[in-house]
């Protein structure tokens, strides 16, 4: 199939000869429309089914090679990242050359190469095109996964992960791909550390040997070639891929939301909020609505139009805000954004919802109209300047059954567009009422004036629901319940009050340092704690009435909330065990710790200081514990994780302890505890 | 996962990109009677223009009480004219079907249309009326000054390691205009009045202090005819401008400091100070960051990121400027790695290119590289449009687009080890950690 060169018009309303003198005060008239040229391809396809789109164009002496594999959406279970690791991979090695190998013979020919769960993209030189061809069916045709470099990806992933608590843009897109989209569905599923773990290079493996085949990919090749010889090289390269049968999957379709909803994502300091007022929707190429919903998308937030013009030049709420209108196979969506300041995080939704409101209920005006289709038609002729434009138009035809005259008739498809299209499209596509409003934001500052806008819900940023429900625990199940299920659990009371002293000894690392704890506890609450870090050395004593920290040469008296604190930390039994301390408790309901349910209980000391507590219905042990906490360095959120219970005289005591405080993450091992070895009260004292 | 996440760290700024091209780009330069410098190149290939304005003034013509000026000045120059008024700038280039915009660096403010090949008069209007006589009244100024905090806000203050520039700049170029970015501080735009903003207009905004550069689908004899009729009676500026002068900077010993932030991972940046733009050992030094960290069998990537998992991402650059500028080298800590470490491993990296000559093979290998980005630079009229103006502006030599390489093809081995040597030294760098807010320390009370 040959196509030939195609010649379009510019449909601009004036086209007046130009008048000789300047006359500043008149906006300069167009001179005659150009044409423009759709650039021609050639296309053809292996025995194999690989199908193969040529852009033959001289004007620079380079060459680009991109694979698209067309399969159907993936889910990854409890795997998400297992399609970003496996495309990483790609990249690490092949039967014959290892990594190091493939890095050098990439860069010694200043070319690019990048891979993908979906594709490999070439660029070089052309006078490389025999060399580049050579490494990218290397590696699209004989991949070899190795764990060492699985292994290294994954720590860059987690690390990723990690980083990405503090950019608020990337916690929206994650937020709103699940609420838009569901975590039942491919496109809404979201990255943690537990389906980070769960990626083993097995099924990296199986997925690149799966979805790996010719008859499902498309390759174009772009620029100084020619044709001819672009079949042979492809040919010679591609040709003994092998055919197979790739699974396809159908998913349920998530709709729009019957009302509209508020998800927040609580983001304490954020200086911005980071709005989406989003919803999925069902349009894909060769729909024909598409052209002109999105003329109706550009009147309202392309580029410079309504959103930008309220929001940011008569508002000043923000450095831009824009709408988009997503075309998809599978399920598309439409999002309206902007990122604005904290106060003005309200006004900034209400300003977007009128203008949603605004385009359904007034007839476009013609010059907006005209304006926005002249947009559009200027950045169909800007694109075609980028070769690749002509190839994605090419294969986007295959894909997606278009006519085959579909991107010759794009403009004039344009220019008939009408205000009543505009209102038809707005009507079906722009839904105010129905849209999730998605904020990262500070909620402190802003959660209060979300309210109006829908029932808000909390998010954490990894798109989980956060519960806020209480007592979803089953019927009959109370704080007191709970906790003498504990008590039980570790042995009961009478075994408890037999352990007068107690003598702890815990190891662990913390960034890469070892780490050495020795814990002496006195009943009713005196404690000694030796803490070992090799360069460092600290030493904590109270008895009861008087605390001091002693480290490196310096003493220093614990005073104020840290030594009424520490009255309750030092104590040997749970406080429960206690009735004289008069501590209440609240089942607040389950949550999940470590992916398994757990009461959640919170526990309120006499003086107002609370804190949540978790418990293992099953086992009955106490899995967790959470609180602020108030430190020279600021407050911070304080988790401890207990496992591994082992009985010691009676009674089961965690022999695993993991701590986290902000991104620090410390887990010790217990290595012995011994009870009612006769402690001294002068232990507890700082020997002056 | 419908979008990939990866860990950003952008340099907001408008970097200066060297740029060259293997076909030959011709061009005609030329002045007008009032001093505007023009350069045309014309290019068929697509029926569109790229109509740019490069203005010689950035952040470093500001007075140290007034940063922040030269890029409000940019969003000030879609206010309007008498004939255009307010907030119809882009409205009037859609209606085209045109794109346009602009940025400010430390050195220069660019302005630039693309449009359809029939609209260049369209895009001269524009221009020259914002040379001639730009608006500059209460509203627009107040409204802009929001904007403007709401761009340092989405860009700088609620960006992971958005300061880092910042904080980096003020401490190697303490005492100089360099030492503010061009974003500058928000009470200072605050604190002037209209008239200082258009006295700055008076002194900067002058055709004797702009060139005016088109790419792309123009008939050259009856473009100067254009230029001429629109920009030709513009009235040359009366004032001298204000050009800082740097002197030697020297720093005696390292500047070392770590900063407490929004963040996750810690980040380790060294910032070497280096020689002007265009200077032989800014060629050599452009060909050293190419050697450390440019594709991933690069010395920085491969060693650091791939073998020693110390970072998730690294990299090097020469910040390059009118005058002396910053050779940049950055990581991002790995989970778990410390940022002492991660410098340790960077430093190794630093040393063996001051230590030993790299080899043959190496050598080559930067030279195709280099040699890529050539070709790759001049891939749109609006690159060539701003390239060419870039050479003229700051090299005095527009042809440089077409012969730059020949100075990079001049660099040995010996002058890669050479600048190395030079520059890459404990006493002429500042260092910065950005390390996690939680492991600040206490401060200071009373």
């Amino acid at each position: 199939m040959k196509n030939r060169i195609f010649i379009l018009i510019f449909a601009f309303v004036f086209s007046l000869p130009a008048i000789a003198q300047v006359d500043r005060s008149q906006m300069p008239k167009p001179g005659p429309a150009p044409e423009i040229h759709l650039g021609k391809y050639e296309s053809f396809t292996l025995p194999n089914g690989l199908k193969v789109f040529v852009v033959e164009n001289h004007k620079l002496p380079r060459l680009s090679f991109s694979l698209v594999v067309d399969r159907d959406p993936v889910k990854e279970g409890d795997a998400v990242g297992m399609l970003e690791a496996s495309g990483s991979l790609l990249r690490t090695g092949t039967k014959t050359k290892t990594k190091d190998q493939l890095d050098k013979e990439i860069d010694f020919i200043g070319a690019t190469l990048s891979t993908s769960s979906t594709g490999v993209f070439a660029m070089s030189l052309s006078e490389y095109t025999d060399k580049l061809l050579s490494i990218m069916s290397d590696i699209v045709l004989n991949s070899d996964f190795k764990q060492a470099e699985l292994d290294k990806i994954l720590k860059r992933m987690k690390s990723g992960l990690a980083a990405q608590k503090d950019d608020p843009s990337a916690i929206a897109n994650v937020v709103e791909d699940a609420v838009l989209f569901g975590k039942d569905h491919p496109y809404g599923e979201t990255e943690t550390d537990e389906t980070l773990d769960n990626i083993t290079l097995q099924k990296c493996k199986n997925y690149y040997s799966k979805f790996f085949a010719p008859n499902i990919s498309y390759l174009a090749v772009v620029g100084d070639i020619k044709p001819d010889k672009a079949k042979s090289l492809v040919e010679k390269y591609f040709g003994s891929w092998k055919k197979k049968d790739v699974p396809t999957f159908t998913y349920k379709t998530p709709t729009a939301p019957k009302e509209r909803e508020v998800a927040l994502m609580d983001r304490e300091n954020s200086v911005q909020s980071v709005i989406d007022v989003a919803y999925p929707i069902q349009l894909k190429l060769g729909d024909p609505d598409l052209i002109k919903a999105a003329v109706m998308n550009t009147v309202l937030g392309g580029g410079v139009f309504r959103l930008f013009e309220n929001l940011r030049e008569k508002h000043s709420y923000t450095y831009g805000a824009y709408s988009s209108l997503i075309q998809d196979k599978l399920v598309g969506n439409f999002a309206a954004s902007a990122e604005v300041r904290n106060a003005v995080t309200d006004s900034s939704i209400t300003q977007m919802l009128y203008e949603m409101n605004r385009i359904r209920k007034e007839k476009v005006p013609e010059d907006e109209l005209q304006r926005a289709k002249n947009y559009m038609t200027g950045n169909f002729a800007i694109n075609l300047e980028h070769p690749q434009t002509i190839a994605t138009y090419a294969i986007n035809i295959d894909r997606y059954n278009l006519p085959k005259d579909y991107y010759q008739n794009y403009l004039k498809n344009i220019a008939a567009v009408t205000s009543g299209d505009v209102m038809k499209m707005a009507d079906k596509y722009i839904l105010p009422d129905n849209s999730y409003v998605i904020v990262v934001g500070k909620g402190s500052q802003i959660e209060s004036t979300l309210k109006q806008f829908g029932p808000v819900a909390l998010y954490d940023r990894f798109g989980d629901k956060i519960d806020t429900t209480k007592d979803k625990a089953p019927e009959g199940v109370t704080a007191k319940s709970i906790i003498d299920k504990y008590i039980n659990a570790i042995g009961g009371k009478a075994n408890l009050e037999k352990v007068k002293d107690k003598t702890t000894i815990m190891r662990g690392t913390v960034q890469g340092m070892n780490l050495t704890m020795v814990i002496y506890q006195k009943e009713p609450n005196k404690i000694k704690q030796e803490l070992d870090a090799g360069v460092m050395k600290q030493e904590t004593y109270y008895d009861g009435n008087k605390g001091v920290v002693s480290a490196g040469g310096t003493t220093q008296d614990i005073t104020g909330d840290a030594l009424e604190a520490m009255k309750y930390q030092a104590m040997i039994h749970p406080l429960f065990i206690v009735d004289s301390l008069n501590i209440k408790t609240k089942l607040l309901g389950t949550e999940k710790v470590k992916g398994k349910d757990a009461y959640k209980i919170e526990v309120t000391l006499p003086t107002g200081k609370s804190w949540t507590e978790y418990y293992d219905p099953q086992t009955g042990f106490k899995v967790k514990d959470v609180q602020q906490i108030t430190v020279p360095q600021g407050t911070f959120t304080k988790e401890n994780e207990y496992s591994d219970y082992k009985n010691v005289d009676g009674v089961m005591y965690p022999f695993k302890l993991v701590q986290t405080v902000g991104p620090q993450t410390i887990e010790m091992n217990v290595s012995s505890i011994k009870v009612n070895t006769g402690l001294t009260d002068a232990k507890f004292e700082m020997k002056k | 996962m419908r979008k990939k996440l990866f860990i950003t760290f952008i340099f907001s700024i408008a970097c200066l990109s060297i740029s060259f091209a293997q076909n030959k780009i011709d061009f005609t330069e030329y002045n007008l009677d009032n001093g505007l410098h023009v350069i045309l190149h014309q290019d068929k290939s697509t029926p569109i223009i790229a109509v740019t304005m490069m203005y010689h003034v950035g952040s470093k013509n500001e007075q140290p009480d007034r940063t922040g000026f030269a890029h409000f000045f940019e969003h000030l120059m879609f206010e309007g004219s008498p004939n255009i008024p307010r907030g119809q700038y882009f409205k009037i280039v859609q209606n085209a079907g045109g794109e346009l915009n602009a940025n400010t660096s430390f050195d220069r403010t660019f302005f630039y249309e693309i449009l359809p090949s029939n609209q260049l008069k369209l895009g001269l209007w524009l221009e020259s009326e914002r040379l001639l006589h730009l608006k500059i009244d209460s509203v627009g100024v107040e409204t802009q000054r929001k904007v403007v905090i709401e761009e340092r806000h989405q860009r700088y203050d609620n960006q992971p390691y958005g300061s880092v520039l910042e904080e980096t700049f003020k401490r190697a170029f303490k005492g100089t205009p360099y030492e503010w970015m061009p974003i500058g501080s928000v009470q200072y735009i605050d604190k002037a009045t209209i008239n200082e903003f258009r006295n700055f207009y008076k002194e900067f905004y002058v055709p004797q202090n702009v060139t005016l550069s088109i790419a792309g689908d123009i008939d050259i004899p009856s473009a100067k005819k254009e230029i001429e009729e629109y920009f030709g009676t513009i009235p040359k500026g009366k004032e001298d401008i204000y050009r800082p002068k740097f002197g030697a900077l020297k720093q005696n010993e390292e500047i070392r400091d770590t900063l407490y932030d929004n963040i996750q991972l810690p980040l380790v940046l060294q910032a070497y100070h280096m020689p002007p733009q265009g200077t032989p050992d800014y060629y050599a030094l452009n060909m050293l960051t190419t050697l450390l960290s440019t594709g991933r069998s690069s010395r920085l990537y491969k060693e650091v990121v791939d073998k020693e998992q110390k970072a998730v991402q690294v990299g090097s650059f020469p910040f390059a400027l009118e005058g002396p500028g910053l050779f940049i080298a950055y990581g991002i800590c790995n989970a778990g790695v410390k940022a002492n470490d991660l410098e340790k491993a960077m430093q190794d990296q630093l040393d063996l290119a001051k230590k030993k000559l790299i080899t043959n093979e190496e050598f080559q290998k930067i030279r195709n590289q280099i040699k890529n980005n050539f070709v790759n630079q001049n891939a749109t009229d609006a690159g060539v449009a701003e390239n060419l103006a870039q050479y003229h502006v700051f090299y005095g030599n527009t042809n440089l687009i077409n012969t730059e390489i020949e100075r990079f093809m001049k660099v040995t081995r010996d002058d890669i080890k050479k600048v190395a040597d030079k520059y890459l030294n404990k006493d002429n760098r500042v260092v910065l950690y950005y390390l996690p807010k939680s492991l600040e320390p206490k401060k200071e009370g009373k």
